[in-house]
């Protein structure tokens, strides 16, 4: 699946791969002013040449004047993005995918969560689900 | 038969030394070298001796390196706190963390990487008896190459051969397709995946120079597709023994740097440089670099499916080996 984007507004919405092919920075002239927002949930795959364009349109957006906030962001890009010092404190996120295991039967799911990492129930057993990685992977970002 | 015969083992001695000297005469392929054990604490030397004593060559324990016979044809264990101390020329430096019940801390990592160590041992037992085992093994035999030295026997190994740069994605894809396939969870799918394709990435782009040493496809265009044949092959192979999944890719060129490698891994959250290899670093639990200048460069990355991320090393091991092309 190739990188589908729309634009409505101040909202961005991103799903599919962001790789070679995809180019991100163009959104940052068709998005409206104010805040925006990007939607990430439906992302499934980010190279390293992905993540270049990422933070080029997340560099575009800032030297603009916007702030920029993240919903739903795929867990792959919140992965990845904890890897990348320049991130760190220059978006909101308000929800993440996040990789939980099931302690009791084993089941894992990649469910949505905030920066509390909540305990989630498990869809097949019930019981609850545990944060599958080290915590940093995911709040590294939320260090300013 | 060959029986260890502890020649001194006191632990108020400062150098405990054992000799194995019937495998050494007739081991595999005529095994030749010896092992030192440097490591402050006894109980530590012992579990180190134990794990390397199946190779099958002399292995000696010291306390500290000053004390520790080190040649040009030893592979000294050395537990990580010790690894950056000024070192004498050995076979190899294999830095360990401590007694191998808790992994190597994400800071030590990094500065033994960013010093340009070779062998980087994160995790804590059993992985570090496995890793260590197959680090010495392959350095010992000087047979550096194949991820079938990580698996068991058992395992079914997969291979695909890209004829065109634009193969890799449909190469990636099927390899996450097999993953799946074969019960393993979608978060090792989307590791696997990102892996493969940077590493695959390396090998088409990066990896071929031209008469000068330059780089000269690392800027072409990714849409375009070019044929790889001859010394433009590069091999994608994979198999899994429900303890890791092992990709191996390989490409024909053997250009790759593996101490500038090293040090951007140590830098890894830059966006200085390519982003490729920390990536893929960042996904596994063991990077293997092999390379044979001018003819090969392989590397295995290794992902351990047994247990939680958060029961192995925050960091990756990693390892750099040289030698022939098979």
């Amino acid at each position: 699946m190739k990188t589908v984007m729309s634009v409505d507004g101040n909202r961005i919405t991103i799903s599919g791969r962001i790789d070679d092919y995809t180019h991100l920075q163009v959104l940052a002239s068709k998005v409206g002013s104010g805040e925006v927002v990007i939607d990430t949930g439906e992302v499934t795959f980010v190279n390293s040449v992905g993540m270049r364009e990422w933070i080029r349109l997340i560099r575009a957006l800032r030297e603009s004047g916007r702030a920029v906030r993240l919903e739903r962001v795929a867990d792959v890009l919140m992965t990845q993005m904890n890897l990348i010092a320049e991130l760190r404190g220059a978006v909101t996120i308000s929800s993440f995918h996040a990789q939980y295991v099931c302690p009791t039967c084993g089941a894992e799911a990649a469910p949505l969560v905030d920066a509390t990492l909540p305990p989630v129930p498990c869809s097949e057993c019930g019981a609850a689900m545990e944060l599958a990685d080290f915590p940093e992977r995911y709040l590294t970002i939320f260090k300013g | 038969m060959s029986v260890v015969q502890p020649i001194a083992t006191s632990a108020a001695l400062p150098c405990s030394v054992y000799f194995t000297d019937t495998v050494q005469r007739s081991g595999v392929g005529g095994i030749r070298g010896k092992i030192v054990v440097v490591h402050p604490e006894r109980k530590a030397q012992r579990a180190l001796h134990r794990m390397v004593g199946a190779a099958g060559v002399p292995v000696e324990v010291a306390s500290e390196l000053e004390t520790a016979a080190i040649d040009a044809d030893t592979i000294v264990i050395v537990d990580a706190s010790l690894a950056q101390s000024r070192k004498p020329v050995a076979r190899a430096w294999i830095a360990v963390p401590g007694e191998g019940l808790s992994a190597a801390e994400a800071p030590v990592v990094a500065s033994l990487l960013a010093a340009g160590c070779d062998h980087v041992i994160a995790h804590p037992m059993p992985i570090l008896a496995e890793e260590l085992l197959a680090t010495v093994q392959k350095l010992l035999r000087r047979d550096v190459f194949g991820l079938e030295k990580y698996l068991t026997w058992s395992a079914d190994v997969r291979s695909y051969t890209l004829d065109d740069t634009r193969d890799r994605d449909a190469a990636v894809a099927e390899l996450a397709r097999e993953v799946v396939l074969f019960g393993l969870p979608d978060r090792v799918s989307s590791m696997v995946s990102v892996i493969a394709d940077e590493l695959l990435a390396n090998a088409i782009y990066s990896a071929p120079v031209d008469d000068a040493g330059v780089r000269h496809r690392a800027s072409m265009p990714r849409d375009q597709g070019r044929a790889l044949s001859g010394r433009d092959v590069v091999t994608l192979r994979w198999a899994t023994d429900a303890r890791y999944v092992a990709l191996e890719i390989r490409d024909r060129w053997g250009s790759i740097d593996p101490v500038a490698c090293a040090t951007r891994l140590a830098a890894a959250q830059s966006t200085q440089g390519g982003m490729g290899l920390p990536l893929a670093y960042a996904c596994c639990n063991q990077l293997v670099i092999g390379h044979a200048p001018g003819a090969l460069t392989e590397v295995v990355a290794l992902l351990d499916v047994r247990f939680k991320p958060t029961e192995l090393g925050r960091s990756a091991s990693f390892h750099v080996f040289s030698g022939d092309a098979p």
